[in-house]
């Protein structure tokens, strides 16, 4: 008896620090529930290179990343799926418009003059740009969608004042053959260097020749709006007569490593290193999303009185037992769904609400044998045992079969297949903890109570014989 | 209640047969007409699938439906004369939007539309708006992985089969899973016929859990048929086979039951996109029920049957001394 309520307060602790867990974690819902836009970009490869290697994958997943950030979106997220495509999931955006562009290299990368007479404007503007860029990549974590929208106005705005005080050259991203971080002679301080085509070449030694020694500067933008905080350099006074020529560049920025190699890929971001194309776009509004999650636990509700009420019905007080155990299944569950940080999406619902119905399956095999051995005379206390001893093979088995399905379906499914996957094995693997441990637990608990002790609870119409039997060596 | 399986059993094979034969039909017209067994949702042939919900929170914005025609005219104009177009009411029957199923579309193209759409028909609500796009490299993508996963998991379960029990029973539980899934789809292509009803990436998702779930009735009879052996080696497998799937009718219903409680509460409060999911489930498991008592059952009698091994061959003592092993 000491053993069993060993396990029995075991199982209060965990179910107490289940609880604790739901309250305190949020449970990560995916972008069909939430709201927002999941974009699938297809990356291919060119006449030169053939085939994208991993390397080449992750170097446009951090262009993608830095274009990203520069949407102003709270919690973006940008992953690598399969050889040769990455996953933006851009949570609240209702249309996603804007990234597509952004993110489907449709972008345009150009170089500007700045006017003359604004030197002093654009001081106090770089600061702002400075300022409102911090704030931004400060803010990216953050739920706070005000803060953020406010940040993303400010910035526009400062964007716009910025744009107005330069001019436009012909010099674009499509001139721009590489962009690469270069070490100085100092430590840790690196420059970026440029390299154009031919026409570019010219192009840029006419820029930097008009504005050399001025101390007016060079603007690099995309999609009109600076590049980066780093957007604007001057040249040298002794580039005056001939510009700079010869189609390379350095941009002497004093930069550490992290800067250098940033500037390098959003100069190229102008110009992928590989087509891109957005061949995937699902997008959910808030309110339909709200609106999902509210049908959802309508029919987890449901199903779970559906199934409780079947119980108790059909199997009395081992019913009452199973029943309780469910409670159990579905508190442990949704808590691991939150410490694992399992993102919930409409199919894993689905799966979970399904598992429900799977989770009392094996009770079932338990207390139908139960009832078996008890009409094979058997006391009371053997075919509790012994339903649960022998109907264990058959609940391996069958829970087994099941995984062996949800493993393939999540080692090749993707998305939200790979969701619904993970949800029912996860619970398949606790119902088995809650229906054989928990079950046993709570009923031999149970049978400890003389009153409770009545074979009639256990199987209705058992014969009278029988009865008297099975009650008398208990 | 005492079933007569094997005695009958002409009368559930001819039933499945002639499910099968309708179901295969219905897949033969659909793919005359779509190229396909099924119709085939957006997720497969890639498009774009867009629903706009009209801003009911203006006086008189969703008093009547949007009309069709006036919609259909914009995508002419557009370009996308091949359109589906369809209005939809939330649950109360009150219109509020449409949604519209084009070749896939840019977001330049789309922006586009959608200003046309709002000049006409009125202001959409962008919180409830829903827009799939999905290239036809996508859905291939799609179709391949979700093949491969059901053949992996045919694999994965003759071989676990095969090893608790024997390759003969692995095979027959087997032949059952097939019936579950031709069932289905055969039920899902006249569907797709009837009723427009289309199969999207969630249905290679139910037909993999079908192919994890049904299987386990049948492990439970398989269980009991194999018990009943070890303890009665001198019955005939007819007799054998009968007892055991009487003896566990009752569970084979229950777990089933249970899990179709859930369904049907998906099916009915679960909101559209999870309702053909759960009605493909519903089907495929009651189907998975079916078989396990029906046909895995009796294909196995008549296998044993005809191979001569209707007794079971050698009734050593070792099967005997584990018979206290075996379960239900």
């Amino acid at each position: 008896m000491g053993r069993q309520r060993l396990i029995l307060l075991f199982i209060a602790a965990l179910v107490i620090g289940a609880l604790v867990v739901i309250w305190k974690i949020p449970t990560q819902l995916g972008l069909d529930l939430r709201g927002g836009s999941q974009l699938t970009i297809q990356v291919k490869p060119t006449e030169q290179v053939k085939e994208i290697k991993p390397d080449d994958l992750d170097a446009v997943r951090r262009v993608i990343e830095g274009r990203v950030n520069g949407l102003g979106v709270s919690e973006p997220l940008v992953l690598t799926a399969g050889n040769n495509q990455i996953i933006v999931q851009l949570p609240g955006v209702n249309d996603p418009i804007q990234a597509e562009r952004v993110l489907g290299g449709t972008a345009q990368l150009d170089f500007r003059k700045q006017k003359p007479g604004t030197e002093a404007r654009l001081q106090i503007e770089r600061q702002q740009l400075r300022e409102k860029i911090a704030k931004r990549d400060e803010l990216r974590k953050s739920p706070d969608v005000s803060a953020i929208e406010r940040n993303q106005a400010d910035l526009k705005a400062t964007n716009t004042a910025i744009a107005e005080l330069f001019e436009k050259t012909e010099l674009s991203g499509q001139n721009l053959k590489d962009a690469y971080p270069g070490a100085t002679n100092s430590q840790n301080v690196w420059d970026v260097a440029l390299q154009f085509d031919q026409r570019g070449g010219e192009l840029f030694a006419e820029l930097t020749k008009s504005i050399a020694g001025t101390g007016r500067t060079l603007g690099i933008f995309l999609d009109g709006a600076p590049i980066s905080a780093n957007f604007a350099y001057s040249v040298d006074a002794k580039y005056a007569q001939t510009g700079i020529n010869g189609g390379s560049a350095v941009i002497e920025g004093n930069f550490p490593i992290e800067t250098a190699r940033d500037l390098a890929i959003q100069l190229k971001g102008g110009a992928l290193p590989f087509p891109v194309e957005v061949v995937e776009n699902r997008t959910v509004g808030a309110t339909l999303g709200r609106d999902s999650i509210q049908s959802s636990i309508y029919a987890g509700l449901g199903g779970l009185s559906l199934v409780l009420i079947f119980m108790v019905v059909y199997y009395r007080l081992p019913g009452m037992i199973a029943d309780t155990s469910l409670i159990i299944y579905t508190i442990l569950t949704l808590a691991t769904f939150n410490l694992l940080g399992v993102t919930l999406t409409l199919p894993g619902i689905a799966g979970f609400i399904l598992s429900i119905g799977m989770a009392v399956d094996a009770n079932i095999l338990i207390f139908e044998r139960t009832r078996e051995e008890l009409k094979a005379g058997k006391t009371l206390y053997r075919s509790v045992e012994s339903g649960f001893y022998r109907a264990f093979s058959s609940i391996l088995d069958s829970n087994v079969t099941t995984l062996i399905a949800c493993g393939a379906l999540f080692w090749l499914g993707a998305g939200l297949v790979k969701g619904f996957a993970l949800t029912l094995a996860l619970g398949v693997v606790i119902s088995m903890f809650t229906a054989i441990t928990c079950s046993r637990t709570l009923m031999l608990y149970v049978l400890g109570f003389p009153s409770l002790r009545k074979p009639e609870y256990f199987c209705p119409n058992l014969p009278a014989t029988k009865r008297s039997e099975a009650q008398l060596s208990s | 209640m005492k079933l007569q399986i094997i005695r009958q059993r002409n009368l559930w094979w001819a039933l499945s047969s002639a499910l099968i034969l309708a179901g295969l039909a219905g897949m033969f017209i659909s793919w005359q007409q779509f190229g396909a067994p099924l119709r085939p949702s957006l997720d497969f042939v890639g498009g774009t699938r867009l629903q706009f919900e009209l801003d009911c929170s203006k006086p008189g914005a969703c008093d009547q439906p949007v009309d069709v025609a006036i919609v259909r005219e914009i995508l002419a104009t557009e370009g996308q004369a091949n359109s589906s177009i369809q209005a939809i009411t939330d649950r109360t029957g009150k219109p509020v939007g449409v949604t519209i199923r084009t070749a896939p579309l840019t977001g330049e193209e789309r922006t586009k539309l959608q200003t046309a759409l709002s000049q006409k028909i009125g202001d959409f609500d962008p919180t409830k708006t829903q827009i799939d796009t999905v290239g036809p490299v996508v859905g291939q993508q799609l179709f391949t992985s979700g093949l491969l996963a059901l053949l992996v998991s045919f694999a994965g379960i003759i071989v676990y089969m095969s090893l608790r029990f024997q390759l003969d029973y692995a095979i027959f539980a087997i032949v059952a899973l097939f019936h579950d899934i031709l069932i289905t789809t055969g039920v899902f292509s006249i569907l797709g016929l009837l009723f427009g009803v289309e199969a999207d990436s969630l249905f290679i998702v139910a037909l993999l859990t079908i192919v994890g779930f049904s299987v386990n009735d049948t492990v439970v009879i398989y269980d009991r048929i194999r018990e009943t052996i070890t303890l009665n080696p001198d019955r005939h497998i007819d007799d054998i086979v009968d007892a055991a799937v009487n003896q566990t009718l009752g569970r084979s219903i229950n777990t089933t039951l249970t899990v179709l409680l859930t369904l049907f509460s998906i099916f009915f409060f679960g909101g559209e996109t999870l309702k053909n999911f759960a009605l493909a489930l519903i089907i495929g498991f009651t189907m998975g029920a079916y078989s396990s008592i029906f046909i895995a059952s009796t294909l196995l009698a008549l296998w044993r049957e005809k191979t001569g091994q209707a007794f079971s061959p050698n009734p050593s003592l070792d099967s005997i001394a584990s018979s206290d092993e075996a379960s239900s």
